[in-house]
């Protein structure tokens, strides 16, 4: 009989092998026993520049490139290791201080162990990519040594061993294989290998085994700037060195349900999950929006919201209906509740202070007296977070918490950090710098939210500068939204045409940048922008032709044949997503060169155009439609205006100005299409920021101006975007990238509509958006011309927001665009300043037969991934935007008082929001601004009306017309300039 | 869970701790069952997968009718053996237990592909009116299957004494960055793992013995067509690899026979026994 067993140690690779074995849960909740292969090999180097060994067998790749050594041979010293030294860091070490590792000033030559990679890969991910990051830079000399793959420092897990003991052991191992090896090269001065922990039981069995090793703290306190990276340490890690927290305090949270217990509970519709949000005037109200309700879920409360930070995915479950409410219509901002608290001793009165409780206590009150059951909105409470979406915050430290005093010495300070976006929570921060702090513009993380802290607690990352100079607040609000505003990588750089600004289309038309290219230098194209704009990205032209039907052309700025796909600068565009505009300062998609000069179709000069071509009727009706790669010629670049006055020019009668005449003409039938479907002319309060052009200090506001040339070239851009649209959806089914806009649910427009009726007597429809464009046409009022513009702000706010989405997941129903009453959309042309813009046109390149299909714009899992950055990117730009201009607004104001007409838009009990059209800015005016001590007031919801008592008698109803006096202020909450508003008369 | 490609360019490491020219631990033998006329049990990392070989043997009743994979040679009665090859996947053998039935398409398609392959190189025409067939069971995955099933059944058909142009070995090649990354200097692999098959796109290559004969290649995914040459080059130099590993078992076990005089020594014989 033969035996299929194995001899032992018959196979030499046998001890090279080990197995890998875990347990794991599947999203179904199944169970699968995973076995994994580990090959352990002697070659994979140390990457130390002192070690010959390991050069001669450095790994190399198909092409035979082996990698470059990492680590200096003459690595930096310190007090304690005057002999140079390498740092590894363990896991904990950079969840909690990688911010150090950041640091220019110090850190280098560090080694991070497999394991500590993998480890912090599951424990945080955006830790995990900034540290990949700083493993690829080549200044910081980071190396990944895989200790896991090499024979010497592989370990299994012994019989009892936690995981995290286990790692632990791994990367004392490591350290000590290190030691030995360095030893080996018989260098003049062997570099010291330090293990970086804070685990003090990491450290003491390190010790015992005679390795270096140190904690962040005592490692950073040694450096030469230690004071200041000593800040950067994080909050729940010194607080377990320090041991200074009392161990008898009781949880003032409850304390979340377990992981498992939180699935079983959303599958089986008990619990639902969803993304909290905060009420923008409450800080005590959040909402979340279920699949399982019509209406969002209202969390109120301090214990409900159980620490939860807005934009957090978060498990709620519903309370009982007799506690259901409906939403708050007080304003509660934090800083005035708790003004008083102290962040040093964190006294625990209560947990929820006898204020907050007070003002939610009303806010029970006027409900049951309100009891309008058909008002009530279900509420939850938080019971477990899915996924912290905590980012960094930029805020200034609140400075009533500051001790006061010159400080001495470096005491260690706790402050309350005050964000600027109201939404998020005071972090408290401990620092030894509160001097040096106060007054700046600071970024900060959040560490952690324990049971037994009533405020989040964080660390510093870096301060911006000081409060209100131009630079701190553009890079504190470009960091608030996220916004890429660093230069160019000199990848990106080097993907630019090498002639630079000397580009010319080429001569030749045998150029291979001329294939398939029609000449259309000879048309009579312009193009029409605001003044002053560099990043031109279309042209138009319109001809007459032979048979009585025009001509029309909209020609694009053609960059995909300057930005090719997957190349650096494709994928930087692809990460930026949209350029972003600001007051001063625009942050743009791709390189200068291309944006303001190769792309752009300046006038008089050649450029790459591609080109949409209607033939189309005196009715505007669409004959025949083509599209193709073109080069063109613009003759003249004007601004709205200009081409305003050239229009109405009766001495003018050139063709480039017959041209435009049919353009507007057409324009104008093409227009009365769109909202004869049901286009919606929303508002939104559009200014302009005007600048002295010396300082460029603002000196003015002004509202923007609508000439019928803006919607000239509105008009000829949708209906390029419609074609594009249907053309790139019919060559790719699939993967199409186009733009939505979901028709919002009824339910949104319940409350206008309500306070519509009641106070105007006016309905407003919203079973379709035709139904919704003619009603809003109704809501008039003779006496004042702005109230219809009033009501489609507010109605506009009760839309849902666009989306780029990728065709194959959604049905062609929900193509729909509700706004334009389109059926299908995209962005095609600006894809100068829009990254979707620019997929748009490799789709339509593909689809008429001008290049392959590149993998990238066919992946639908890629497309998928990019549209979600894009409109992510896209929100934040507008938000960004907005916030630019409020900014300058409050700047330009700076200094003068204006009394101003404005609207009431919202009302509360204790306060309301007003409207001034003439900046188009909102502001809030709370009843305790209109006299002292507050006047007793009164709030019916059913008629939208708050009536104040006492000397100060005032009645303020919704959409009533009021004066204020607007000055400039600097709220001290957010440490913003802002617009203060106080009403005059009512 | 999805295979997280990027780090291979901080070490050249891959997820299992191979470079990416390295083949995985090869362990097989020949002659494991001695009931049957020829049979192998073969090892490419986790996968594992034993192959009987029965026949050349005269056809029965109910085979020529089934006609599993035998469809190609059926006709060829007279001029020679038709092949028939059944695999068998154990349904032990993934992670998840499941059941795969005989009308499995992808079974199927193995079954067919293995059965050209060997209709193409065994000299069948030796055995006319008769039946050789190969039965394969897998008894646990991880990846390069059908390159595993094609090197037990060569080992299997040696083992059965059929004559044959030369080895048919198979590996399977793919490449360090996923299709959509579109990185045309993405490194070529060898020998995937289940994890890298998943994410990563691939292909299977048998050749015959030392030449760069192609007997077998089958790609499944998509793959820009600058990548696919690198891809190749490393498939047939990791076949060639194969023969060697399975020349070195042929010729243990055909020493180890020798010796225990279950064959007779002859003068013929290539084989030096002091190996």
């Amino acid at each position: 009989m033969t035996s299929l067993k194995r001899p032992q140690g018959s196979d030499q690779l046998a001890q090279n092998i080990s197995n890998k074995v875990y347990v794991r849960s599947t999203r179904s909740g199944k169970v699968q026993k995973i076995v994994r292969e580990v090959y352990l090999r002697t070659d994979i180097p140390c990457s130390s520049n002192l070690c010959r060994a390991c050069l001669s067998q450095a790994p190399r790749n198909a092409v035979n490139e082996a990698l470059p050594f990492v680590l200096s041979a003459r690595p930096a010293g310190t007090k304690s290791y005057p002999q140079g030294h390498y740092l590894v860091p363990d896991t904990n070490a950079l969840l909690n201080a990688m911010d150090l590792f950041e640091q220019s000033s110090s850190f280098y030559d560090v080694i991070i162990l497999q394991t500590v990679l993998e480890e912090l890969k599951n424990r945080s991910l955006p830790l995990y990519n900034r540290l990949v990051g700083l493993t690829k830079s080549e200044d910081k000399r980071f190396y990944v040594f895989f200790n896991e793959f090499r024979l010497e420092t592989y370990i299994n897990r012994e019989a009892n061993e936690t995981v995290n003991d286990r790692n632990d052991r791994a990367v004392r191992q490591a350290v000590k294989w290190y030691g030995e090896h360095l030893a080996l090269t018989k260098a003049v001065q062997i570099p010291a290998v330090v293990m970086l922990s804070d685990d003090r039981d990491n450290l003491r069995k390190a010790k015992a085994q005679g390795l270096h090793a140190s904690s962040l703290a005592d490692y950073v306190s040694e450096l030469e700037d230690g004071d200041r990276l000593l800040d950067m340490i994080a909050e729940s890690q010194s607080q377990a060195q320090g041991g200074f927290k009392q161990a008898s305090q009781q949880p003032l949270y409850p304390e979340y349900y377990t992981s498992s217990r939180m699935m079983t509970g959303v599958k089986a519709g008990l619990l639902h999950q969803g993304i909290f949000n905060v009420s923008p005037y409450n800080y005590l109200e959040g909402s979340i929006k279920v699949p399982a309700f019509p209406k969002p879920l209202l969390i109120l409360g301090r214990e409900n919201i159980n620490r939860s930070i807005d934009g957090d995915v978060v498990v709620v479950e519903l309370l009982p209906q007799d506690q259901w409410k409906s939403p708050s219509t007080k304003i509660i901002e934090e800083d005035t509740i708790t003004k008083n608290e102290n962040a040093d001793t964190e006294e625990r009165q209560d947990f929820v202070s006898d204020k907050e409780r007070k003002a939610l206590q009303e806010e029970v009150k006027r409900t049951q007296k309100a009891s309008g059951e058909n008002q009530l909105q279900p509420t939850a409470k938080v019971v477990g977070v899915v996924k912290r979406n905590w980012r960094q915050y930029v805020g200034h430290i609140d400075p009533s918490t500051a001790s006061k005093g010159p400080s001495q010495g470096r005491r260690l300070d706790s402050v309350f950090l005050i964000p600027m976006d109201k939404k998020i929570p005071k972090i408290r921060l401990r620092t030894r710098q509160v001097s040096e702090l106060l007054g700046k513009r600071l970024l900060v993380t959040v560490d952690s939210w324990d049971r037994d802290s009533r405020h989040p607690v964080g660390h510093l990352v870096r301060s911006l500068g000081e409060l209100e100079t131009k630079a701190a607040e553009t890079e504190a609000l470009l960091l608030e939204w996220d916004v890429q505003y660093r230069p160019f990588p000199k990848t990106v750089l080097d993907c630019l045409p090498k002639e630079g600004h000397n580009w010319r289309v080429p001569e030749s038309k045998e150029d291979p940048g001329w294939r398939d290219r029609e000449d259309l230098r000879d048309l009579l194209i312009c193009s029409i922008d605001p003044p002053g704009c560099q990043d031109i990205d279309d042209a138009l032209h319109a001809r007459l032709l032979p048979n009585g039907n025009y001509e029309v052309g909209v020609h694009i700025a053609d960059v995909s044949h300057f930005v090719k796909p997957a190349n650096a600068m494709d994928t930087e565009a692809s990460i930026r997503g949209t350029t972003v505009y600001l007051v001063d300062k625009r942050i743009d998609m791709l390189p200068m060169l291309l944006g303001t000069d190769l792309c752009s179709l300046k006038p008089y000069v050649e450029r790459f155009a591609f080109t949409v071509i209607w033939e189309v009727d005196e009715n505007a009706d669409v004959v025949n439609v083509r599209f193709t790669k073109s080069v063109i010629k613009s003759r003249e670049a004007f601004s709205y205006e200009q081409a305003q006055l050239r229009i109405d020019d009766e001495s003018q009668q050139d063709d480039l100005t017959k041209g435009m005449r049919m353009l507007l003409m057409l324009s104008k039938k093409l227009k009365k299409k769109r909202m004869d479907a049901g286009a919606l002319s929303l508002s939104s309060p559009e200014i302009k920021v005007h600048m002295e052009s010396e300082s460029s200090d603002p000196i003015d506001v002004k509202t923007k101006e609508l000439l019928d040339t803006n919607s000239l070239v509105e008009e000829f851009m949708l209906f390029a975007n419609v074609s594009v649209a249907a053309k790139i959806y019919e060559a790719f089914p699939q993967t199409a990238i186009l733009r939505r806009h979901g028709a919002p649910p009824k339910t949104n427009f319940d409350e206008l509509a309500d306070q519509l009726r009641i106070k105007r007597g006016l309905e407003l429809r919203t079973d379709s958006s035709k139904a919704l464009a003619d009603s809003l046409d109704k809501c008039v009022d003779e006496k004042d011309p702005f109230f219809n513009t009033l009501v489609r702000i507010m109605a506009t706010r009760c839309m849902m927001s666009a989306e780029y989405f990728c065709s194959g997941t959604q049905s062609y129903p929900e193509f729909r665009h509700y706004g334009l009453a389109s059926e299908i959309y995209t962005h095609f042309t600006s894809p100068i300043r829009r990254y979707a813009d620019l997929l748009a046109h490799r789709q339509l390149a593909a689809a008429i037969g001008y290049e392959a299909v590149h993998p990238s714009v066919r992946s639908r899992g890629r497309l998928e991934a990019v549209c979600k950055n894009i409109n992510v990117r896209h929100r934040n730009a507008q938000m960004a935007g907005r916030a630019s201009i409020a900014y300058y607004v409050g700047q330009a104001l700076k200094g003068k008082v204006a009394e101003e007409e404005a609207f009431v838009m919202k009302i509360f009990s204790n306060g309301f929001v007003v409207l001034v059209p003439r900046f188009g800015i909102e502001g809030l005016i709370r009843l305790r601004d209109l006299a002292d001590p507050e006047p007793e007031s009164e709030y019916d919801a059913e008629t939208y009306t708050l009536t104040t008592k006492g000397d100060k008698a005032v009645k303020v109803e919704l959409f009533q017309k009021v004066v204020v006096r607007v000055h400039d202020d600097k709220d001290e909450r957010t440490g913003k300039r802002g617009v203060k508003m106080e009403l005059v008369s009512a | 869970m999805p295979l997280d490609t990027s780090t291979y360019s901080l070490a050249l490491l891959r997820i299992d701790g191979r470079r990416w020219n390295d083949l995985r631990r090869l362990h097989a033998q020949i002659h494991t069952q001695d009931a049957a006329d020829g049979s192998s049990y073969l090892e490419m990392g986790h996968t594992k997968v034993m192959c009987v070989v029965t026949g050349p043997a005269e056809p029965q009743a109910g085979q020529q009718k089934r006609g599993t994979g035998g469809g190609g040679q059926a006709g060829g009665q007279k001029d020679g053996a038709s092949i028939v090859v059944n695999v068998v996947v154990a349904g032990f053998s993934s992670v998840d237990r499941k059941r795969r039935g005989r009308n499995d398409r992808r079974i199927q398609e193995m079954e067919i592909t293995i059965q050209k392959a060997l209709a193409a190189n065994l000299h069948v025409h030796l055995f006319p009116h008769s039946t050789i067939t190969v039965s394969l069971h897998v008894l646990s995955q991880d990846g390069s299957l059908l390159a595993a099933l094609i090197n037990a059944t060569t080992l299997a058909l040696i083992d059965a004494g059929i004559p044959m142009t030369d080895y048919i070995t198979a590996c399977t090649a793919g490449s360090t960055s996923s299709y959509a990354a579109g990185d045309d200097s993405a490194d070529p692999l060898l020998d995937l793992n289940t994890q890298e098959e998943q994410e990563l796109p691939y292909l299977t290559v048998a050749t015959l013995g030392d030449s760069d004969k192609v007997a077998v290649l089958v790609c499944e995914s998509r793959v820009q067509v600058s990548r696919l040459e690198g891809m190749l080059v490393v498939g047939v130099d990791g076949c060639r690899q194969m023969r060697r590993l399975l020349d070195g078992i042929v010729r243990q076990k055909g020493s180890k026979m020798i010796k225990e005089g279950a064959v007779q020594r002859s003068d013929m014989m290539a084989v030096s026994l002091e190996d």
